[in-house]
């Protein structure tokens, strides 16, 4: 009886250490599936930008069109046509990331040309800078593509369930020709419904 | 307190401890430039009773490698889980660590789905798939 009870408390220490609840904070893995809510969630975040970046460098005329040189692209913003605030930025971020790694592309970054201009304009005026070393005016290279888009969603929901569908649409345009060279959707679908407790 | 339930309640402990703290589950493919070779790995039953690395397939875009997994659901009921890429250069060498996301995919009974993904960058050799339940 005696060893009964014992072995009843290891148990019950076991369980209440493994699975201890209460306030805890710890590290997740940050590509781990989240489903806390139906509304737009970092997992689709990075399943849009991983299936559309797989997408985009193995379509077979931009294969080719990649194979002896590093085009220059240049984002412009998502729109974002759902319900939802979305940082569509966060996702060409990525996208942009993924792509400038493959050493497939280059970018040229249109949120940081205030900040180069200024330190350009620092460099030559200021007084402060050897001209010898000073960057030049007039030598950056000019975008040869586009890269935009567009977020919407449908949202449906009845008294039990809601039904979200996502579509991100990304194109890549030849800015001097206006062609659309590429283009890749991601389609989204989360369904949530409501326990029996939450009713 | 009977025999019966001095038995009993080690067992419900036991299986609370197991319940509640699921371990996951780990599957892994591992395949090696030309001489293809597949090591399955299984950390408890779910690969080998209800799902199947049916068939692996590497190809190359441009000089991208190109990965292709077909999983089938050998079991009755329709099986829910996650997978997800992993890439290896020539030294076996994890390329763009967390670069892929674990991706939720759903298979219904007898059914095969294949998964597909494209390596980061070229130095990719080899890559592996892992899936959780």
């Amino acid at each position: 009886m005696k060893h009964l009870k014992i072995l009843t408390l290891i148990m019950a220490a076991l369980v209440l250490s493994a699975c201890a609840s209460g306030p805890k904070i710890s590290y997740g893995d940050a590509t781990s599936v989240e489903t806390t809510t139906t509304g737009f969630g970092s997992t689709d975040l990075q399943t849009i930008a991983a299936t559309l970046v797989d997408d985009l460098v193995s379509f077979p005329p931009i294969v080719q069109m990649t194979a002896q040189r590093r085009p220059v692209v240049f984002v412009d913003k998502i729109k974002n046509k759902t319900t939802e605030h979305i940082d569509t930025e966060s996702i060409t971020d990525t996208v942009q990331t993924k792509l400038l790694k493959s050493g497939k592309f280059r970018f040229v970054d249109m949120t940081a040309v205030r900040a180069i201009q200024e330190q350009m304009n620092f460099q030559m005026d200021s007084g402060m800078v050897d001209p010898a070393k000073a960057v030049a005016f007039g030598k950056q290279t000019g975008a040869e593509f586009m890269l935009y888009g567009n977020m919407s969603s449908i949202v449906k929901r009845n008294s039990s369930t809601k039904d979200v569908y996502y579509k991100f649409t990304l194109k890549l345009v030849n800015l001097e020709s206006g062609i659309m060279e590429w283009a890749g959707e991601k389609e989204i679908r989360k369904t949530g419904e409501k326990s029996f407790f939450s009713l | 307190m009977n025999t019966l339930q001095k038995k009993a309640l080690p067992l419900v402990l036991g299986s609370l401890i197991l319940g509640g703290c699921a371990v996951n589950e780990t599957a892994t493919v591992k395949v090696d430039g030309d001489t293809k070779e597949q090591i399955l790995e299984s950390n408890s039953g779910f690969l080998s009773a209800s799902l199947e690395i049916a068939d692996t397939k590497v190809g190359y875009a441009g000089d991208l490698m190109k990965a292709q997994v077909t999983l089938k659901n050998s079991s009755r009921s329709d099986l829910s889980f996650r997978y997800k890429f992993k890439w290896l250069d020539k030294d076996d060498f994890e390329i763009a660590i967390d670069g892929r996301p674990w991706t939720p995919l759903t298979i219904t009974a007898y059914e095969s789905k294949s998964v597909q993904a494209i390596a980061p960058n070229p130095t990719a050799k080899s890559f592996r798939i892992m899936v959780q339940d």
